[in-house]
């Protein structure tokens, strides 16, 4: 009684002492959170009120490294370490928008990275499928996502490239890493009406924000800004990687 | 001794300076190489402005380094920078595209700079010191100079597939060092003083030559990793080698590029592919020039697997050419999907042309079908054969931009033309390329098409021409005979995804339905053209519009270049407002060494001016012109022929070896033949080469377009004939300038210096000359320097 009394302590506690241990959502964070929203984001033509609401609510700061937080407001993207960045806050709303999300969507990322993408498509859609290839950032994201509450969002460490062909077909996609052609993978577990959103063209160079939509049996492909998003890793096209998955209790 | 180590070091000097220039094709991009040129010439002009400023201090410098031992001495710190310069240069974390973003970056581009003029600057100095103190001998320091230098262009060539480059650096730095164990007579035994510090220092010399060769030799056994030269990270093989259970299994160096073979799981090449096609592409490995240029050999092992083939955009040719009897594949820059999709087209027969002897060896042992190793252009002129289609294939870099200052003769006007010409009546000619935007290469190869078609008397052009286009490639389809059938056409845009940009009767519905762009950007831009040329105003479209899009001819052939420099604030708003964007082009790179380069040069010019006190001699502006001229005007006539016969050979590296051999060989002959002549012939000698010089201007094109089809054999040796008398001719200027026109050591240490740095701005400048007006500018201005130069004598004449 007293030793599972102890573990269901520990359990509730150590989400509390993670949150404890990095910067709450002070008023200070969320009037800047306001004004990157104001600034940042509608004034450049974002206007998905879900979207604005989604990127008003999430505490952007916790999915920057602690010596960073200063600048987790500002109009850029910030490293999160293993080579990787948070998008700087308007891609990520330009690139939610673009998916054109209802809200009883399944969409599947790939390419967690710091996890705050994630969290936004969680705020907009119904169920958040994503991947990870870094272990070291699947482990921060989920552990993070998890502690923030963000119930509908599976996540798994692994290839991306391949997509998740046990929960597919998905009706948005989204890749957060930049790669110089279409994984025929992941145009398969479009659903009819799909939308897939990607950075498309040298990965070591500049891309295009590229929109593919699937319309029955044709892809059309429009090309929204140029971008500059870090590459998809070499290992990211590994199909014999070990996949983690976490939250095998998603409904 | 000091012709001999005249001859040794610029041997060494001139083969270190050919492989720096491979060295960066392979770490940095092509358009970076030519800086080589520059480093080496403002080497040599530093060790003038050196020993200029040496003579305010010493007035006796020129006795004590004439002697042996310091001889000795400067050749061995010539070794030694030089190994070092290399090392240095190869593990210093130069990123030259993180220049604007990393203020570091500029101190690590300073570094590598100096250190690799050092070697030069060692090799100026012995040259400048002959100069100076052996005024008698000017023509024979010339020849021992220029002799060397012939021989270091060569030298690569046989070596460079024997040991690599890095070990060749290595290797070559060392051959300097032979004159530190030339014998030599001792001193009389009566003076035993004399011979004792004679022997000690013969033995401090010889010990330290032995301790380079120590180090060099541990060095290459022991730590390989120090010399081996890594590719840029923003290259195809280095993104490649991040796949996992990726690696390199073979690599060959030569002079016309380092190939190396990568095998690999995950490569997947299908430039131009459907989204519709969802199946596994063939497994692929790749082979790469310089670390780029990817060209794919697919693993066909039955038919089916080349059915990927029928779904990438220049297949849309193959459709209007069914059946063919014979397909020819021309093969440049990268590249591969050409041969599966003549294999998918059931061609009867298929002739590969590939230039590159090791990736056309590769092709023959893969696919077992004929491969001429050849230029195309060379191939064409040399057959009378007809084709049912010519696809020609090339991808290009994996840079935008890089290939600014790309000769190449594969899309100009001429080489359509005689595509077309070597096309069967019903026949097809194939363009695969990468698409831009804003819209510039799809522009200029429609415009060349047109203009082509034109120059074969065929009046409805636009009738002989369809465009379709994907979200990254476009193909470019061109007929003798009108293009009868659209419904084929449109039908395989429709049921693969790809978008038409021109075809006869082409609604602007059809042009942006699969990959969409804000406008059918490229269908309104080329129909804008067609429009203009059946106006005759398309001049003024080209004049207009933001990036230079003209057809290319064989006289300006950069089919890679797009820049306007009035249309500068445009084309930034237009990218993005990116500063990278407009980095990565190499005529900004021009532009930003010449700015350099004019600053370094100034330095090095007016320093000694400073300095030289009022009693010593200064050098006049007259003769300070000439030197500059004379400099100026020889770099210009080397450039020009390096950049004509870029042509004759098919390659700019072996263009710019036998060049250098060939020019450097004569010029060191006229220098010796300098020697019998008197003042009065320099005016004489000035003429008779500007006259050479209006003749080549005349006559060369002309003469090229004919050695074309010749054998290889009979091209090199008509190649280097035609080099033979403006070689020769500017031998003699430079020489009998330092003999004739110069009084004192340091006004002809002050014309070395003046004469090199005229040759860094020439260098520089060549390649700008040449992509604003055209090759044949530059042996213009090679011409106008030497009128110069001969004015200015008149002054000094009657002055």
């Amino acid at each position: 009684m007293k030793r599972s009394f102890l573990t269901v302590l520990i359990f509730i506690l150590c989400p509390v002492l993670f949150i404890s241990a990095r910067p709450g959502d002070t008023p200070k964070y969320r009037k800047a959170r306001k004004k990157m929203v104001d600034y940042q984001i509608r004034m450049r033509g974002i206007s998905n009120q879900k979207i604005l609401s989604a990127m008003t609510a999430v505490p952007r700061h916790l999915f920057v490294p602690a010596e960073l937080v200063n600048q987790a407001y500002d109009d850029h993207p910030l490293p999160i370490g293993q080579g990787q960045t948070i998008s700087q806050p308007y891609i990520v709303a330009l690139m939610t928008e673009n998916l054109q999300i209802k809200g009883d969507e399944r969409v599947l990322e790939v390419g967690t990275g710091s996890g705050y993408q994630s969290a936004i498509l969680a705020k907009v859609a119904k169920e958040v499928y994503t991947i990870e290839i870094k272990e070291k950032l699947f482990e921060k994201a989920d552990k993070l996502l998890q502690s923030i509450g963000f119930n509908n969002v599976q996540i798994r460490h692994g290839d991306g490239y391949f997509g998740w062909a046990e929960a597919a077909p998905f009706d948005c996609i989204m890749l957060t890493a930049a790669i110089d052609h279409i994984p025929p993978p992941l145009l398969k577990q479009l659903k009819d009406r799909g939308r897939l959103i990607l950075p498309l063209g040298n990965p070591f160079s500049y891309q295009n924000l590229s929109l593919v939509t699937k319309n029955k049996e044709d892809y059309s492909l429009r090309q929204i800004t140029g971008v500059l998003f870090v590459p998809m890793t070499g290992h990211a096209l590994s199909p014999n990687l070990s996949s983690k998955t976490s939250r095998k209790d998603f409904p | 001794m000091i012709f001999i180590a005249a001859f040794l070091l610029s041997l060494s000097a001139l083969t270190f300076e050919v492989l720096l220039t491979r060295i960066f094709s392979i770490t940095q991009w092509n358009h970076l190489s030519f800086m080589v040129i520059s480093i080496a010439l403002f080497g040599f002009a530093a060790s003038g402005t050196f020993l200029n400023i040496l003579n305010t201090r010493q007035k006796d410098w020129g006795a004590r380094f004439t002697t042996a031992d310091w001889i000795k001495a400067v050749v061995i710190l010539y070794s030694v920078s030089a190994i070092a310069a290399f090392i240095v240069l190869n593990q210093l974390p130069l990123d030259y595209f993180r220049l604007p973003l990393e203020p570091v970056q500029t101190l690590y581009l300073l570094i590598a700079y100096l250190l690799l003029a050092l070697p030069f600057f060692f090799t100026g100095l012995i040259v400048a010191v002959a100069y100076a103190y052996i005024p008698e001998k000017t023509g024979l320091v010339y020849c021992a100079s220029m002799a060397g230098s012939a021989c270091g262009a060569i030298l690569p060539i046989a070596l460079l597939p024997l040991f690599g480059e890095g070990r060749l650096v290595i290797f070559t730095s060392l051959i300097p060092l032979i004159i530190v164990f030339w014998p030599e007579p001792e001193p009389a035994a009566k003076h035993i003083a004399t011979a004792s510090i004679f022997r000690k220092k013969r033995f401090v010399m010889q010990a330290s030559g032995l301790g380079i060769f120590m180090i060099a030799g541990l060095i290459i056994l022991a730590a390989g990793s120090l010399i081996q030269i890594k590719p840029s990270p923003y290259k195809a093989v280095s993104q490649m080698l991040q796949f996992p259970d990726t690696r390199i299994t073979a690599t060959t160096a030569g002079i016309r590029g380092r190939i190396d073979s990568v095998k690999s799981p995950y490569i997947r090449s299908a430039p131009g592919l459907s989204l519709k096609y969802t199946n596994t592409l063939p497994s692929q490995w790749v082979t790469l020039k310089d670390g780029d240029e990817p060209f794919v050999f697919y693993n066909l092992l039955h038919p089916a697997q080349e059915r990927f083939a029928s779904f990438t955009l220049p297949y849309a040719g193959y459709l209007l050419a069914p059946d063919p009897e014979n397909i020819l594949l021309i093969q440049h820059g990268g590249g591969g999907l050409s041969i599966p999709c003549a294999m998918a087209a059931d061609a009867a027969e298929i002739t590969i042309v590939q230039e590159h002897p090791q990736i056309a060896r590769l092709i023959r042992d893969h696919y077992r079908v004929s491969v001429a190793n050849q230029h195309p252009r060379t191939f064409l002129a040399r057959s009378d054969k007809h084709f049912r289609i010519i696809h020609v294939e090339s991808w290009g870099t994996s840079l935008p931009g890089s290939a600014a200052l790309a000769q190449e003769y594969l899309f100009t006007i001429e080489a359509f033309t005689q595509y077309l010409s070597h096309l069967k009546e019903d026949g097809i000619l194939i363009i695969a390329r990468k698409l831009l935007l804003p819209p510039a290469d799809s522009i200029r190869m429609w415009a060349t098409a047109y203009e082509s078609l034109r120059s074969i008397g065929i009046e409805k052009t636009g009738h002989h021409i369809a465009m379709l286009r994907n979200w990254s490639t476009f193909t470019l389809i061109v007929s003798v005979q009108p293009l009868s059938d659209n419904k084929v056409l449109k039908e395989f845009a429709r049921n693969r995804n790809f978008d038409l940009v021109y075809l006869q009767g082409l609604a602007s519905s059809e042009a942006n339905r699969f990959n969409i762009f804000e406008a059918p950007f490229h269908f309104l831009e080329i129909n804008r053209l067609a429009e203009a040329y059946r106006l005759g105003a398309a001049k003024d479209y080209f004049k207009t519009y933001p990036l230079d899009v003209a057809p290319q001819t064989d006289s300006r052939p950069f089919p890679g270049r797009f820049l306007k420099w009035l249309q500068l604030k445009a084309l930034y708003k237009i990218t993005g407002s990116r500063f990278y964007s407009l980095f990565m082009s190499g005529e900004i790179v021009i532009a930003v060494v010449f700015v350099e380069a004019l600053v370094v040069a100034a330095l090095l010019l007016v320093l000694p001016l400073i300095t030289i006190g009022k009693k010593s001699s200064k050098p006049s502006f007259a003769n300070i012109l000439y030197f500059l001229a004379v400099g100026a005007g020889f770099m210009f006539i080397e450039l020009f022929f390096i950049k004509k016969y870029i042509f004759v050979f098919g390659d700019p590296v072996v263009s710019f070896t036998v060049v250098l051999a060939g020019i450097l060989a004569s010029s060191g002959l006229g220098g010796y033949w300098s020697q019998r002549i008197d003042p009065g012939s320099l005016r004489v000698a000035l003429t008779a080469l500007i006259a050479v010089l209006a003749l080549v201007f005349l006559g060369l094109d002309l003469l090229i377009h004919r050695i074309i089809g010749l054998s290889i054999i009979m091209r090199y040796l008509i190649a280097m004939l035609l080099l033979v008398p403006a070689g020769f001719l500017a031998g003699l200027p430079f020489p009998l300038g330092m003999r004739y026109l110069l009084k004192s050591p340091s006004e002809r240490a002050y014309a070395w210096a003046a004469n090199g740095c005229a040759s860094v701005l020439a260098s520089i400048a060549a390649a700008q000359i040449a992509l604003t007006f055209g090759i044949s500018t530059i042996v213009v201005c090679g011409a106008a320097a030497y009128l110069l130069a001969f004015v200015s004598v008149k002054k000094i004449a009657t002055g």
